[in-house]
């Protein structure tokens, strides 16, 4: 049986004994070829539902919304790390959720009227296909076969230091602050975002490098021991800012430092939510 | 018989351009195309759909300084930004030449806004007709055309290699003055949208569906970034604050959004359009129904880059049409 089909029956069971009020999945786009995040309420719109390789998005963004509702929410195995990351932080309640885990296969390039073939790069480096946590789990659990060698971050910081310097200002100098990164980004949910707080103004309203580049290095220190991973913020820039490099950096040393991944259980909050006397602080070892 | 342009000559005039001016035209970042400024024609990308920001940052930056107070002898001196020298536009598109005028409206409307009258004085726009459309485009529902020359001061249509020049405005033929213009016939045929709808009354029927339920449902699906207003060539809100650099505080204005949160909240905390859904609807009620009301036309050109680049596929032409459907129903 298809992941399609499972992912609906699984919908309409839980919409019909109204075990959930709604379900978070993906429908097509209106390019008709793309996927698109969609919220069904009642067993009408079920058969909206799809899976495939164009699933990009990382529903569990949409949660921080729905906290007041029983929801049933579709979710890759990236998209599983974006929820213990939340159940951690204490964002959402596991028991207001029915997790539809879907093995990922991988998922494709992103643009809109365009049926990509390539894979995200995201998804090259993935080390979990298969859901980390879930009610059901559509698809059948795959080996993963993957060693991270953070090869791109070498490269990066292979670079002299003015070139590196460069390389940065340049994507500071293209950035909008639209701050699609944010609000795509499954670890972003503060009420008041520092980027916005006027006492202390920590970083100011102006569109240009120097405020930019602040704004995207306190953003990546803000997701450090805590990014799953789902690349989704780079994936929406309009800008193409590679912002998997400052992200990556970050998982890097924070898996060398505390042999941390985030999200991988529902009980364990990231280093530097939190205080051990024997962590490793870098100073004097 | 028209009067041609062919590219070579077209290029030697823009290097005479920017030679005294700021020439702004398509150029390749990466794998994006935007409008920057170039110094040689050599820089410029003549084969292109359209860019991936609008070229209102021109008249409208992302950040511009509006004035500034330097009380540092004790005595406050105010001095107002003013705009230098000129500048030329090369290759935009009709839809985003339309989207400028269509600005004016709000922008002239009296008091007119000086920075953005000295913008528009001072510059000087060379359309290029579409050759190709994509999938995302739309300008023939919202009353415009790939190859309109209504907005623009001088207009090129061609194949990439010779063009026809037609000088629209006297500021226009002041710039072609110099160019090396023959008689003859340039190739161009202007292609037709593969998205081509009616937006014909939208305006009254969006009042009828205002207070539907339809938009919090859109709403769930949105992430309220900013992207749509920002590559939006008729987007024009912005936020103002203070900043002081070494005892001089200049007053600036940078773009906003009433896709933010926070973004209607005043003074007290009290924010009139919380609502995820409210703050949808407002930026399809502005550019469907305020602006139309205002100023006497909508203010979308269809030039697709918020359809396109949305992260969630929320697509305005797909939001005409269900406004339209619903409209019928409750009307």
């Amino acid at each position: 049986m298809d992941v399609t089909r499972q992912i609906r029956d699984k919908a309409r069971e839980l919409l019909e004994s109204k075990a959930v009020d709604l379900v978070i999945g993906y429908e097509i786009g209106t390019d008709g070829l793309n996927a698109r995040p969609v919220f069904v309420y009642d067993t009408s719109g079920v058969d909206r539902l799809i899976f495939d390789e164009t699933c990009t998005h990382n529903l569990v963004k949409y949660l921080l919304n729905k906290k007041d509702n029983k929801v049933a929410v579709v979710a890759k195995g990236c998209d599983s790390r974006a929820l213990n990351m939340l159940i951690n932080e204490k964002q959402v309640q596991r028991e207001q959720l029915h997790i539809i885990g879907v093995v990922c296969p991988g998922t494709v390039e992103w643009g809109w009227g365009v049926r990509s073939e390539s894979r995200q790069k995201r998804c090259d480096s993935c080390t979990n296909h298969t859901p980390v946590v879930y009610d059901i789990l559509i698809g059948e659990p795959v080996k993963e076969t993957h060693v991270e060698d953070y090869a791109d971050v070498k490269e990066l910081e292979a670079m002299p230091v003015e070139e590196r310097a460069s390389f940065w200002r340049a994507q500071a100098e293209s950035c909008l602050r639209c701050y699609a990164c944010r609000q795509a980004c499954p670890g972003c949910y503060c009420i008041d975002c520092f980027v916005e707080q006027l006492d202390p103004e920590w970083v100011g309203i102006t569109i240009a490098p120097d405020e930019n580049q602040m704004w995207n290095t306190i953003r990546a220190f803000h997701l450090a021991g805590r990014c799953i991973a789902c690349n989704e913020c780079e994936r929406v820039c309009p800008v193409d800012i590679p912002l998997s490099l400052l992200n990556r950096k970050m998982e890097q040393k924070v898996l060398e430092l505390f042999n941390h991944r985030p999200g991988m259980q529902d009980d364990t909050l990231a280093p530097l939510n939190t205080f051990k006397k024997d962590d490793r602080v870098g100073i004097g070892e | 018989m028209t009067r041609i342009i062919d590219k070579q000559e077209l290029e030697t005039w823009l290097n005479g351009i920017a030679q005294k001016k700021t020439l702004i035209a398509p150029r390749k970042v990466g794998d994006l195309v935007l409008f920057h400024p170039v110094k040689s024609a050599e820089e410029i990308e003549f084969d292109f759909d359209n860019t991936a920001i609008s070229p209102k940052e021109y008249f409208f930056p992302r950040t511009e300084v509006l004035f500034t107070v330097d009380g540092r002898d004790g005595v406050s001196e105010i001095t107002p930004a003013r705009i230098e020298g000129e500048t030329v536009i090369f290759g935009i598109r009709p839809c985003d030449a339309r989207g400028i005028v269509l600005l004016d409206g709000p922008f002239l409307d009296s008091p007119p806004d000086a920075l953005w009258s000295q913008h528009r004085n001072n510059t000087t726009m060379i359309g290029l007709a579409c050759n190709r459309t994509v999938p995302q485009c739309f300008c023939t529902s919202m009353g415009g055309a790939p190859d309109d020359s209504s907005h623009v001061d001088i207009m090129l249509r061609g194949d990439g290699e010779t063009f026809s020049v037609e000088a629209v405005t006297d500021k226009g033929r002041t710039l072609l003055e110099g160019a090396q213009l023959r008689d003859g016939e340039a190739r161009y045929s202007a292609p037709s949208c593969s998205t081509d709808f009616s937006s014909e009354g939208i305006s009254e029927v969006l009042k009828r569906v205002f207070p539907d339920p339809y938009w919090s449902r859109l709403a769930d699906r949105c992430i309220h970034c900013n992207m749509c207003s920002y590559l939006c060539p008729t987007c024009y809100c912005f936020d103002v604050r203070d900043r002081r650099r070494e005892g001089v505080i200049e007053r600036i204005r940078t773009w906003e959004s009433c896709q933010s949160r926070g973004f209607t909240r005043i003074a007290g905390g009290h924010d009139p359009r919380a609502e995820k859904g409210s703050r949808l609807r407002q930026r399809f009620c502005h550019k469907l129904l305020y602006f139309a009301e205002q100023f006497g036309s909508v203010s979308c050109v269809g030039c697709g880059r918020c359809v396109a680049s949305c992260p969630v596929n929320i697509d305005i032409r797909e939001i005409i049409k269900d406004v339209q459907e619903l409209g019928a129903r409750v009307g």
